[in-house]
């Protein structure tokens, strides 16, 4: 699904090249759950925004669904948002002015869904993460796990491929976070929706299925997680 | 889609409801402003206009060796039709010169205008009487119309339109004439009257020297105006040279030519005239252009000095799948509600704001009207508002990048362009200049206000009168009878009174030097009444009898000019008579502030001058309204000429009408002041809570580090102090240039004053250190920890 040649990111000071990311070449295939490891600095996030299309790299391929992505046009990376691609990230981005029910219906307004199919699949997402009650609410209602589910629900909401999480629990308590990575497991495995998360938690990363170790830009490790 | 990006916006402008509301006020007002400026603009620039013909109609105006004028004689008008086929029409109008009164029953009219019109003329002018313009029967009949007020006035209870007759002047004058009908007098146009008379011809029998008329041509379409304005001038100088033999005045005419003024230039700018109007009209325009302008840029700014409150939105709603288009679509679509709303608040303000606005410029504009051409400039103003207020932060709200905005640490650039700290400069320098402006007006007004005039114009009652008291003899009586009324101090008649019109001038000698000077013809107690002082000799009193011959007193300036050391006792001779000097007055502003005194002779005997009508009454304070009922109980008997219409005015009043320019000028200001202030002020807001903004990681660091309150008020101010203060520096000589020029349009006037200039930078710097503290206070009270957070 995802085929990684070579990547190469820096940035350039004075003629001084600061790598972030050196040559890292890998292959993420159609229902994994990969963790992305390393550091404070390694890379993790560049990585992961390269693969989500938010950074370009500065050298190397990238394929996206056997399609050269590597700088592509505004319109077809966001038709790639709009249908194959949801985004968790770790200080939730909920937007503010908007309510829980809003929050998910935005990415169907914008892959231009019908109204009767859009109002099933909310209320399908609002039922299966139990937020069925606070569908009239603010973020600033909300715990910081149930903006969370919000956003795990806003990401599913347009039935992607692939969910990019950076440090989805990074901000939340322990019982909150076992329970948003319960909540990936299974939409992994029962949903088969790929899923590449960057984390800093031993424990968390034992949730899925591989493991890249990132240190200095340059993937280390490559492991398999045995369950 | 659409309702939901409505829904956020409101959601989002109420949240801010504080930030939005000064925004969106700040625009209103500004607009408000600009409408006012257009409606203005558009009914100065609109007059004639509903004249079908208005294209194709000049004035036909001469120029002398040393002045232009409107003023033409009788025959031009008809030489130029016959002679020029592409001159559709040519007529002519004369002025009402002198007040008369008009009677129908008890009701009086005193009709200053009525106008004479030939028939052409008429047409030209588009005059429309009741019932339609009708050409009068036979060479002599007139057509006389009043204007719809005044027939009101004298005959409020007429339905029809019947003509009527009316008496003229005194009820026992007997003289009676006809009125035709009424007539619209339409006040939005350079032709305006009490009333008209309508002749087939008029001015019949009266030549090239009778110039008393205002000649009006029609021209056919399409004509060139530049070749029969030479035509004319030949023609003109044809007709004068006709048996005329002097080979000096032949030469003369030479130096004499016409010219043709658009009937479109007739108001603002006349050639036989000045275009100071005009220029000021398209001031007032540009002003009005660079108010809305800034408070546009203004919008701008706060609209981004918000953005880091949208940027998470838009980087949420990139990854979701939005086009850029559309989210620029999105802020559009908010600030356009902005912009919508601040214009339906303009409009309110601009309603409320009119009256004082139709009373201070002297007109009668509305709003809502069918015909106003705001209907449809205001929502073309309102798309181009939106336009130019919201397109860059749109641009820019669209144009984060997701990877930044979603880091959790992002905030708007701290960096100021030159571009945003000139704009802050100019605005304030804009304000400075009304500031300093408005400081000098009100000096300059408070000195006209207490200064010694010479003369005291309080309790005096100037009493209008159309007989002719030019003989002393003749007024002794008058002034008898009104002196037993009780309060009454003194009574005179002269030629004029000190309201600041001007005095007839004549050439007077001494010690065989002739110079111009003014005369006044006075009559016994004229200097008692006016309260004036006397620096040598004596007055006028009746216990001398060359007193009504030959003798005249004079005053200072009169004495400068002609340098004469003892003037009392010395001849001066004029109109054919050798005067006696017999005493010198002190100067009295009698024109007021704007002209220095003239030189000026008093007589009461002066063949050469006007008749003596204007009678000044001095009133005791306290008796006033009584000495008032009882001279109009019994002025029948005491002027049994002009008796039934007793109509007075006070002095003071009179002569205060001569600070109307100033004290409008003065409410101009004071209005531009404020609103430029205003303006620049929130201009100062927008950009320090954009500062402020992009330096709250700054100020947490620099608090952790151990700086104080205080010191991050002064960090945070300085740089807007030092702007400020560039403002006014640059201000101070383009308002001491500007100031110094308003004020030596007056002969009296104060010396330009320093005050002014540390007041204004005062004020200024006060209210930007205040607006800036307020901004800043925020982000110094903030805990540091909450801005360092993701760091």
């Amino acid at each position: 699904m995802i085929q990684l040649t070579n990547i190469e990111k820096y940035y350039a000071n004075k003629g001084v090249k600061n790598y972030v990311l050196r040559l890292v070449t890998t292959t993420i295939k159609q229902g994994e759950f990969v963790s992305i490891m390393g550091p404070s600095g390694a890379g993790k996030s560049t990585l992961l925004n390269i693969i989500g299309m938010l950074e370009e790299p500065t050298y190397g391929t990238y394929e996206f669904l056997g399609e050269d992505v590597t700088s592509l046009n505004e319109r077809k990376r966001i038709e790639l948002y709009r249908n194959h691609i949801g985004f968790v990230f770790q200080a939730y981005h909920l937007i503010d002015e908007m309510t829980v029910y809003e929050n998910i219906e935005a990415p169907l307004l914008y892959k231009k869904i019908g109204s009767s199919e859009r109002a099933s699949r909310i209320a399908d997402l609002l039922d299966r993460f139990n937020i069925v009650a606070k569908k009239d609410l603010f973020p600033n209602q909300l715990s910081g796990g149930q903006q969370q589910l919000v956003g795990i629900a806003r990401a599913l909401a347009a039935q992607p491929s692939i969910i990019l999480a950076d440090e989805p629990t990074g901000n939340l308590q322990s019982a909150q976070a076992e329970e948003i990575m319960t909540l990936f497991k299974k939409l992994n495995q029962e949903d088969g929706i790929t899923i590449i998360q960057v984390t800093h938690s031993e424990k968390n990363a034992q949730y899925g299925n591989r493991i890249l170790h990132i240190a200095d830009g340059v993937v280390k490790e490559d492991l398999a997680v045995l369950s | 889609m659409f309702k939901l990006n409505l829904k956020i916006a409101l959601r989002n402008l109420w949240r801010n409801r504080g930030i939005t509301s000064i925004n969106v006020g700040g625009l209103a007002i500004a607009l408000a402003a600009f409408i006012l400026v257009v409606l203005y603009f558009t009914y100065e620039t609109s007059f004639d206009k509903t004249n079908p013909n208005y294209n194709n109609i000049y004035v036909v105006g001469r120029i002398e060796p040393d002045f232009k004028t409107n003023y033409t004689s009788p025959p031009l008008a008809k030489a130029i039709k016959q002679n020029f086929p592409e001159v559709e029409n040519a007529g002519i109008t004369k002025r009402g010169f002198f007040e008369f009164t008009m009677k129908n029953g008890n009701n009086t009219l005193f009709a200053k205008n009525f106008m004479q019109a030939d028939f052409n003329a008429a047409k030209i002018l588009d005059l429309k009487p009741t019932g339609g313009l009708e050409k009068p029967a036979g060479v002599a009949d007139r057509l006389s119309y009043l204007s719809e007020e005044n027939m009101k006035v004298l005959f409020p209870n007429k339905t029809d339109n019947k003509p009527e007759m009316v008496g003229m002047g005194p009820s026992n004058s007997g003289i009676t004439s006809k009125i035709n009908g009424s007539i619209a007098n339409n006040l939005h146009s350079n032709i305006t009257f009490d009333g008209i008379s309508i002749g087939n011809e008029i001015g019949q029998g009266e030549n090239y020297g009778y110039n008393n008329y205002t000649t009006y041509i029609q021209v056919k379409p399409g004509t060139d105006v530049a070749n029969l304005e030479q035509k004319i001038t030949d023609l003109y100088r044809k007709e004068l040279l006709k048996g005329e033999t002097d080979q000096k005045t032949i030469e003369e005419i030479k130096g004499v030519s016409t010219f043709l003024d658009p009937l479109a230039n007739l108001h603002l700018r006349p050639k036989a005239g000045n275009d100071a109007p005009y220029k000021i009209l398209i001031a007032l325009f540009v002003l009005g252009i660079l108010i809305l302008v800034i408070a546009c840029i203004n919008f701008t700014n706060l609209s981004i000095a918000q953005a880091t409150k949208r940027a998470k939105e838009v980087g949420v709603k990139k990854v979701m799948g939005a086009y850029r288009f559309q989210l620029t679509t999105q802020f559009l679509t908010e600030i356009f509600i902005q912009c919508f709303v601040a214009t339906i608040l303009a409009l309110t303000i601009a309603e409320l704001a009119l009256p004082y606005f139709n009373n201070l410029f002297q007109v009668n504009l509305s709003i809502w009207n069918i015909e106003n051409n705001l209907f449809w400039q205001l929502p073309l103003i309102l798309c181009l508002i939106t336009f130019v207020a919201g397109t860059y932060p749109a641009l820019v709200l669209s144009g984060f990048k997701p990877a930044l905005v979603l880091k959790g640490n992002f905030s708007t650039s701290k960096q100021s362009s030159w571009l945003r700290n000139g704009l802050l400069i100019f605005q304030f320098s804009i304000a400075v200049i009304f500031i300093i402006g408005l400081f000098i007006i009100n000096a300059q007004l408070k000195y006209m206000r207490t200064q010694d005039l010479g003369f005291t114009a309080n309790q005096v009652v100037y009493i209008k009168n159309i007989s002719l008291f030019h003989k002393p003899e003749k007024f002794a009586p008058v002034r008898d009878k009104i002196l037993k009324i009780q309060g009454i101090k003194s009574v005179t008649v002269a030629t004029g009174v000190p309201d600041g019109s001007e005095n007839g001038g004549n050439g007077y000698t001494v010690n065989g030097v002739q110079k111009s000077i003014d005369f006044v013809d006075v009559d016994f107690d004229y200097f008692e009444t006016l309260d004036i002082k006397l620096k040598e000799g004596r007055f006028f009193s009746k216990s001398f009898s060359t007193d009504t011959t030959n003798s005249v007193v004079i005053n200072e300036s009169a004495v400068a000019k002609y340098g004469i050391k003892n003037p009392v006792g010395q001849t001066i001779r004029g109109c054919n008579i050798d005067y006696k000097i017999v005493g010198v007055a002190k100067d009295f502003k009698a024109q007021g502030f704007e002209s220095a005194v003239q030189p000026t002779i008093y007589a009461i005997k002066n063949p050469c001058g006007n008749s003596k009508t204007k009678i000044m009454v001095k009133i005791e304070e306290n008796r006033m309204a009584d000495a008032l009922a009882a001279l109009k109980a019994q002025w029948p008997q005491i002027n049994p000429q002009d008796g039934e219409d007793f109509r007075y005015e006070f002095l003071d009043e009179l002569y205060g009408k001569l600070f109307k320019k100033q004290e409008q000028l003065q409410s101009v200001f004071f209005a531009a002041a404020l609103l430029t202030i205003f303006i620049a002020i929130l201009g100062l807001f927008a950009f320090a809570k954009y500062i402020t903004n992009g330096r709250i990681k700054e100020i947490a660091v620099r608090k952790i580090l151990g700086a104080s309150d205080i010191q991050i008020f002064k960090l945070i101010n300085s740089s807007f102090f030092i702007m400020v203060l560039v403002a006014n520096v640059i201000s101070w000589p383009v308002a001491y240039i500007l100031t110094k020029k308003w004020l030596e349009t007056f002969a009296y006037r104060i010396d330009l004053p320093v005050l002014p200039f540390v007041s204004s930078a005062t004020i200024t710097i006060l209210l930007a250190v205040i607006t800036v503290s307020i901004q800043a206070k925020k982000a110094v009270k903030a805990n540091p920890v909450d801005a360092l957070k993701y760091e």
